[in-house]
């Protein structure tokens, strides 16, 4: 039993941490697997805001999914929005962005994103946390049956990373991991 | 020149057909090499200026790699990070500016931590129920652990008028026996008078950013938004540049120099006086 349970914990953190670290210094093999970590949690935050803009999505479905999406991110994440016509910068909890998304009056919302996105570097902050911003771009489609109205729009997102060194108790063993976690975000409008 | 140009075009937009790594693996739509070829990140403009990455941006170069601050690809990358539709910088100047970078014998590199650059932000607060917009310059400092971004000064409008020294005749003062009268005068100074920076002395200069800070905290003055971001550098030796965001439909997008001068003596100080904007 005790083997099973140490097995399964090997596997979730092998699914949700990167490789060991004895230094607090990121190697670019290290970066690399903090990358695709990062970008894990960055396609999980693009499915979640897929199912949470979707109409067809039952209200108690969506707010189940926006709780698995709030856990992404570090507490306090703001999104800050602009569009086109105005640069004025509208600030939301990510709560409330979510919310504020599913609320949208359309009865057909199609989110796609594009294939295209970029790493920064990582950056060590005073806390000894690191911190990188990862953009992607967006296609928002949204179609009112009633009006007829069609609206589109190709966002850029830019969206903080947190990557901090944990530790956790494995069978009386120390381990040590890379953790990610989102953090606020930029969405621009862009002219794509 | 041109070569190089039509080089990294076919490039960036042959990058839509071999790119795979998609955000959804669905409904993923193909960038047509427009995404690829705009300068996504400030990031992404210091590692394209450096030849510090792949031309898709996939690949970081480290230092050992073959291709890190490679000539040619460093030729590539700085041709495209101009402003090529809407500025007015001369071919002739893009072009010596390129030379002194890509120099055999003393190439030229930007470097994130390194002094000679910083950031001028635009925001708006609200000032006593107004309006009002404030100009920012942000550098980058070591801290603790690592890195923080800091405020260096302020420019803010309904400060400027506030300190009016006045010269010549027009100047108040105390005169050089007051001593000898314990300064009684000094009520000519703080109650008589509506300049009391006349009493200062000749050096004096009002730090605006600790007044803009004070009227933060008495509550006077509240953030509001950013609407602009750029930034100046100065790490390239006898060179100004300026680095803007170009959101626009097309190649040349993103992060790019919006503004190129080649310093003569005294030019870096008249173009920071200029850029801070403090009397």
């Amino acid at each position: 039993m005790k083997n099973k349970l140490i097995l399964f914990l090997g596997l979730f953190l092998a699914s949700s941490v990167v490789a060991l670290a004895q230094s607090d210094d990121i190697s670019p093999a290290r970066k690399q697997a903090i990358d695709s970590l990062a970008l894990e949690k960055v396609k999980d935050l693009s499915k979640y805001i897929a199912i949470i803009g979707s109409k067809e999505t039952q209200f108690s479905e969506a707010n189940r999914v926006m709780d698995r999406a709030e856990e992404l991110f570090a507490p306090g994440a703001e999104m800050g929005v602009s569009s086109i016509n105005s640069n004025e910068i509208a600030y939301y909890k990510v709560r409330r962005y979510f919310e504020r998304l599913m609320a949208l009056n359309y009865d057909r919302v199609n989110i796609t994103w594009y294939d295209i996105q970029y790493i920064s570097d990582l950056e060590r902050q005073p806390d000894g946390r690191y911190v990188g911003v990862i953009t992607i771009f967006q296609r928002f489609e949204g179609t009112s049956i009633e009006t007829g109205m069609n609206y589109k729009d190709t966002t850029k997102k830019d969206i903080t990373i947190y990557v901090e060194k944990k530790q956790t108790q494995i069978a009386g063993r120390t381990i040590e991991f890379w953790d990610v976690m989102l953090g606020d975000v930029r969405v621009t409008e862009t002219s794509a | 020149m041109r070569i190089t140009l039509i080089t990294f075009a076919i490039l960036f937009a042959s990058i839509s057909i071999v790119s795979a790594q998609g955000i959804g693996s669905g409904g993923t739509i193909q960038d047509d090499g427009r995404l690829a070829a705009s300068t996504k990140q400030l990031n992404q403009f210091f590692r394209r200026f450096n030849a510090e990455e792949s031309p898709d941006g996939n690949t970081r170069y480290y230092p050992g790699d073959s291709l890190y601050h490679n000539l040619a690809l460093r030729k590539g990358f700085v041709q495209i990070l101009f402003d090529n539709q809407t500025g007015s910088i001369s071919p002739d100047l893009k072009n010596q500016f390129t030379q002194s970078l890509l120099s055999d014998s003393y190439p030229q590199y930007i470097n994130f931590h390194r002094e000679g650059w910083y950031s001028e932000v635009q925001a708006e607060f609200m000032f006593k129920g107004k309006r009002e917009k404030a100009t920012l310059i942000l550098k980058i400092q070591p801290e603790g652990l690592g890195y923080e971004w800091v405020i260096d000064a302020v420019s803010f409008p309904p400060f400027k008028n506030l300190f009016n020294k006045p010269v010549g005749d027009e100047k108040d003062f105390l005169h050089p026996l007051s001593h000898e009268l314990g300064f009684m005068n000094l009520r000519r100074a703080f109650q008589d008078s509506k300049m009391p920076e006349s009493f200062t002395n000749s050096t004096f200069h009002p730090d605006y950013l600790t007044i803009f800070l004070y009227e933060m905290k008495q509550g006077n003055l509240k953030f509001l938004t950013v609407n602009d971001v750029k930034f100046h550098f100065f790490q390239v030796e006898g060179w100004y540049f300026e680095v803007s965001q170009f959101n626009r439909p097309g190649f040349n997008t993103g992060w790019l120099i919006s503004n190129l001068v080649k310093l003569n003596p005294g030019d870096k100080k008249a173009i920071e006086k200029y850029i801070y904007d403090q009397k």
